[in-house]
């Protein structure tokens, strides 16, 4: 699929207000755009598994976790370069997407969603109780933002938030540019002919378990990576990222945003932080309004936001 | 379209800001007077954001602190302000987590303009917001969250010195209470409480204190319960077959009064005959036990409405009641004080400025409705003194009291800068 020209204008459009936000705006419209950006991050991620595959899991709080207190404990113990930090915790939380991957993909359904909301509550309970590396509920504090150096060449600092603002807006870049590419790539079809029919991709030669635990690992990498960024943005890790409370935040993004388009979860995740913004705004009984807000949007927008906006283009177009 | 010149506009303005003029004068008390009539050097408003937890279970919390800081606000602003400009608050919902409690912070002084940020209900958000804080560069009064971590490590330490705390730590709820129970004639010591940070350290320093001053207690059993139990049955055993002298146990707010009501069911008071609660004497407990709370328990808080009986106080709860019809919780009181610690800073450094509230806080006297504090200069806890007591029931309240109380000194009980080496951690000689 080739980008249609209004769809290269909006990437295009988009990307340059990203850039002017970070160069012009005040502090706190830079930090939720940071916020946006890496919910949007794990979004994407997240989507390839329920939006392509049909896959729902409820512990990708678990590998966002894992991303955190892995750039955490690397940052504290070994290097406290950011870049490699990062790189820390994309691995853990492969690996630990791995680990709890293989034991999950060979279930489907409710029995999928079930396993992984098991395990994910066990990775919370286990920070939780471990204080002695984990620092228990107070979690990981004080993790600091060094400068990005390369090879003691060239230094760029990232301790104020505007300058750390450019490394999230290039990881976020890439990140949705890898996922499209995944979705267009032949794993990305295979991924979408099993959610259509396990079976008939089964007997069409495809390992649907492989493929499954593959799309389960690149999900929890994402995750990782958007715990690691967090991490650095917030200096801390805490057991509650690995919550099914936390795991239900791309769950609610992608269905807002909707869940069969690759700008669903970004979409989402613009609406979930400025929606709740905006209405924190108005009333100190925010999450009851919070809440009927996104049912509205959830039951009023078959699809999700972005589904309704590309049937409408399409209705304009005489139809793709 | 009717045609305006200059002068027919100047007249208009003029008529204008006569009648807005006139109305400010009307309100009477904004006329300012005294040193910083001359030179009113500080812009207003003043403007606070507060953050304490308005939703979940511990939502009564939240309001408590917000009556405290609301009244605190009303009062001030009635009388003209501070140094003569209006103080504006506004709260936000905390809800216990430690994002949520960056975001508002960050939220309160990047958006919304806030000169002075307060609250923040547990440890967690407490040491998150540390890191941040001297970016931010604001004061932050914390009026909850006990982690002594917070004064020692980050202030002390580490040198964020926007951050000072109103209320007790953790010293008063195990050091205090090992002070109490040295006295008691119970040297087998068990423990039932939370299962994070707050309830662990707590029942640790509680330990070590007590073993300093009564060589020979030992502490046969303890008992976990996880954040949401409402089931205290096995603890309660556990604690039973131990055997126990004495019962030390930090659990709080609701999960106390479950905990409290099983405990009373199994027996646990006939055979346990001295129980030490840290967070008993907070209203919410009070008031939802009500006369099933037992008798000769020893119970404390952060402040108890009825210490200091002088009038300062009594005049103040008096006025907590006629506005809002409850008892000050200790978050209230809190929540009060912090106000009015900003109002002494301010007027007395004459600004508003982070640097000067800081300069003007450290080592600052001020009194309150629990007493005269002082902000310890070195890691900016606010030394008050708190009575323990044992509840006893009392005609004039629909709730427990406290009866025979005592009152250890606040600066025998906290450990001391440079909070290492010999010497920093009680009981000290002098």
């Amino acid at each position: 699929m080739k980008l249609k020209s209004w769809q290269m204008a909006l990437v295009v459009l988009s990307l340059l207000a990203l850039v002017g936000v970070g160069l012009f705006s005040g502090r706190f419209m830079i930090y939720l755009a940071m916020r946006v950006m890496i919910l949007a991050i794990f979004a994407l991620g997240y989507n390839l598994l329920l939006g392509q595959t049909g896959l729902l899991s409820f512990g990708h709080g678990a590998f966002y976790a894992a991303g955190a207190y892995g750039l955490g404990f690397f940052g504290l113990h070994l290097s406290s370069h950011p870049l490699l930090g990062l790189l820390a915790a994309v691995v853990l939380a492969a690996v630990l997407a791995l680990i709890i991957g293989f034991f999950c993909v060979r279930h489907t359904e409710i029995y999928f969603a079930m396993l992984t909301l098991a395990f994910g509550m066990m990775v919370f309970s286990l920070l939780w109780s471990a204080r002695e590396v984990t620092g228990g509920d107070d979690g990981l504090v004080g993790i600091m933002r060094d400068p990005v150096s390369f090879f003691g060449l060239l230094e760029i600092p990232i301790g104020k938030d505007r300058q750390y603002y450019f490394l999230v807006l290039a990881v976020f870049v890439l990140s949705a540019w890898a996922v499209q590419r995944i979705r267009l790539s032949p794993l990305g079809l295979a991924l979408s002919g099993i959610r259509e029919n396990a079976n008939r991709a089964e007997f069409a030669g495809l390992s649907v378990k492989n493929y499954r635990l593959a799309v389960f690992v690149i999900s929890g990498a994402f995750a990782g990576l958007a715990g690691g960024l967090e991490t650095l943005l917030e200096s801390n890790a805490r057991p509650f990222m690995a919550h099914w409370g936390h795991s239900a935040e791309p769950i609610l993004v992608s269905l807002l945003g909707g869940l069969q388009t690759f700008a669903g979860p970004l979409a989402g995740s613009v609406i979930f932080i400025a929606m709740r913004e905006m209405v924190q705004r108005f009333t100190e009984n925010w999450m009851l309004w919070f809440g009927i807000v996104l049912l509205v949007i959830i039951m009023g927008f078959r699809g999700g936001v972005v589904g309704v906006f590309q049937r409408l283009i399409g209705q304009a177009g005489g139809g793709r | 379209m009717e045609k305006m010149d200059r002068r027919d506009f100047l007249k208009r303005v003029g008529a204008g800001a006569l009648v807005t003029g006139a109305g400010a004068l009307g309100s009477g008390v904004m006329v300012p007077t005294g040193l910083w009539a001359q030179a009113p050097k500080i812009k207003g408003p003043i403007k606070v954001g507060y953050q304490a937890v308005l939703s979940g279970t511990l939502a009564g919390y939240g309001e408590f602190h917000k009556m405290g800081a609301q009244l605190a606000v009303e009062e001030i602003n009635q009388k003209g302000g501070i140094a003569g400009v209006k103080v504006e608050i506004e709260f936000r919902d905390s809800t216990m987590k430690p994002d949520d409690a960056i975001k508002n912070a960050r939220y309160f002084v990047d958006s919304w303009g806030a000169d002075y940020l307060a609250g923040v209900d547990s440890s967690g958000q407490a040491l998150a917001l540390a890191p941040i804080m001297d970016k931010l560069d604001r004061v932050l009064m914390v009026t909850h969250a006990a982690t002594e971590k917070l004064t020692e490590e980050w202030v002390f330490k580490k040198g964020i010195k926007q951050i000072f705390r109103m209320v007790n730590s953790t010293y008063h709820d195990s050091n205090a209470a090992a002070f109490i129970a040295k006295d008691l004639p119970a040297l087998k010591w068990a423990t039932v409480s939370p299962k994070y940070e707050y309830g662990f350290t707590c029942w640790k320093l509680f330990q070590e204190t007590l073993k300093k001053l009564k060589p020979g207690v030992s502490f046969p059993a303890e008992s976990w319960a996880p954040a949401g139990t409402t089931d205290f049955r096995s603890h309660i055993n556990t604690i039973m077959d131990a055997n126990p002298d004495g019962l030390y146990s930090t659990e709080w707010a609701g999960e106390l009064i479950t905990f409290l009501k099983q405990a009373k069911q199994a027996g646990l008071f006939d055979k346990v005959k001295h129980v030490m609660l840290p967070v008993g004497a907070a209203m919410d407990v009070l008031e939802g036990m009500g006369a099933e709370m037992p008798d000769n328990l020893w119970i404390s808080g952060r402040y108890f409405f009825l210490y200091p009986n002088n009038k300062d106080n009594n005049d103040w709860v008096a006025r907590f009641r006629k506005r809002w019809n409850h008892y000050p919780a200790y978050v209230s009181e809190a929540g009060y004080s912090a106000i009015y610690a900003l109002k002494a800073a301010v007027e007395k450094s004459g600004s508003k400025e982070t640097k000067a509230l800081i300069q003007t806080l450290e080592g600052m006297e001020l009194d309150t409705p629990a007493g005269r504090r002082l902000f310890r200069k070195e890691d900016h806890q606010a030394m008050y003194d708190v009575p323990w007591g044992k509840t006893k029931g009392d005609p004039k309240y629909p709730f427990k009291i406290m009866g025979e109380s005592k009152v250890i000194p606040a600066k025998s009980y906290f450990s001391r800068p440079p909070f290492e080496g010999p010497g920093a951690d009680p009981p000290f000689s002098s």
